[in-house]
């Protein structure tokens, strides 16, 4: 059965290079959100089994959409995938739940890597 | 204002290409200020460089400011003078938390060794993305306190056909701190730009 995907990210590029980088044996159905809001309305209001998440973004960033999952106890599998590559940034993000993260730009092997080591390939 | 004829998928392309450049910099000034900084997205405008005087001489107007410029070259026509804009009050309370000394010459080393990390790891981070590599001449820094800023402005972006302003903005854990990226730049860099562009999209 094809997995809820979420990509999360304001660049339409950011979204089209998640999509591109996800090996073809992914079987997923992809909704999309621009910012931080958006994404929370999708996750309150649909099952979402994997969201890939941008943290820099307008409205509300990724780490408030950590925060929201968490305190929601919302339940998804979140890898995060920044240009914000601070190890406190980093360190928060893990604290906060997230399965993985991965510097921007995005690559198929960073994705395969990542994607096997939790099982979701 | 124009954003002279980048389409939106090329200015999203363009923005995102920025926000990477701008992410690996801002690691590097944060371990360089041995602190967290909080990232916003930047805001990036193209502009005629005839306009860059006069839309900064309003933000500097009333504050002691200085600008570093340093100049770029790289392949196939792309080249540039980028010029970070900072004010002193802001440079003051940065200098006290890196442990600089008081007195000028001090401040002026630290906002060259600033920029330098900032410039550079940004266009580095930028060639790398639109597969170009780039060399760089040495900063050079003036001060509004050896003429208004506006003036310096305009000698420095006299030579350019465009600008691509990056408004950067970093909060530091108890400290704010921003400054201006312009990168002056000739037109045959923006139509490579654009060109280098197009492919990314293309690709997707």
């Amino acid at each position: 059965m094809a997995l809820p995907v979420l990509i999360c990210d304001d660049s339409i590029l950011a979204r089209k290079q998640v999509r591109k980088s996800l090996p073809e044996t992914f079987d997923a159905e992809f909704k999309t959100a621009g910012n931080g809001i958006e994404a929370l309305q999708v996750l309150r209001t649909q099952e979402i089994g994997l969201v890939f998440l941008d943290l820099t973004m307008p409205e509300l960033d990724g780490i408030g959409v950590l925060e929201a999952i968490k305190a929601e106890s919302i339940d998804c599998f979140v890898i995060v995938i920044s240009a914000d590559i601070q190890p406190e940034m980093q360190r928060r993000v893990m604290e906060l739940g997230a399965l993985a993260f991965i510097q921007k730009p995005v690559s198929e092997e960073k994705i395969a890597g990542v994607l096997k080591q939790y099982g979701l390939v | 204002m124009t954003n002279l004829g980048f389409t939106v998928e090329q200015k999203d392309c363009l923005q995102e290409i920025i926000n990477v450049a701008m992410g690996l910099a801002s690691d590097k000034l944060a371990r360089f200020l041995n602190t967290f900084v909080h990232l916003q997205v930047p805001s990036i405008a193209l502009v005629g460089a005839n306009h860059i005087p006069a839309e900064f001489s309003g933000r500097y107007a009333d504050t002691e400011a200085a600008l570093v410029s340093q100049g770029f070259f790289g392949d196939e026509g792309v080249r540039g003078e980028a010029i970070v804009l900072y004010k002193m009050d802001n440079a003051h309370r940065i200098a006290e938390l890196l442990g600089y000394e008081p007195g000028d010459s001090s401040e002026i080393e630290m906002l060259t060794d600033i920029s330098s990390v900032l410039t550079t790891t940004f266009l580095n981070g930028l060639a790398q993305q639109i597969e170009n590599s780039l060399s760089y001449s040495a900063p050079r820094i003036l001060s509004s306190r050896h003429g208004n800023l506006s003036d310096v402005l305009q000698s420095t972006s006299f030579h350019w056909e465009h600008a691509l302003k990056v408004d950067i903005s970093y909060q530091l854990v108890d400290h704010s701190f921003n400054c201006d990226m312009i990168l002056l730049i000739p037109d045959v860099a923006v139509s490579r730009i654009k060109v280098i562009l197009d492919r990314i999209l293309e690709e997707f």
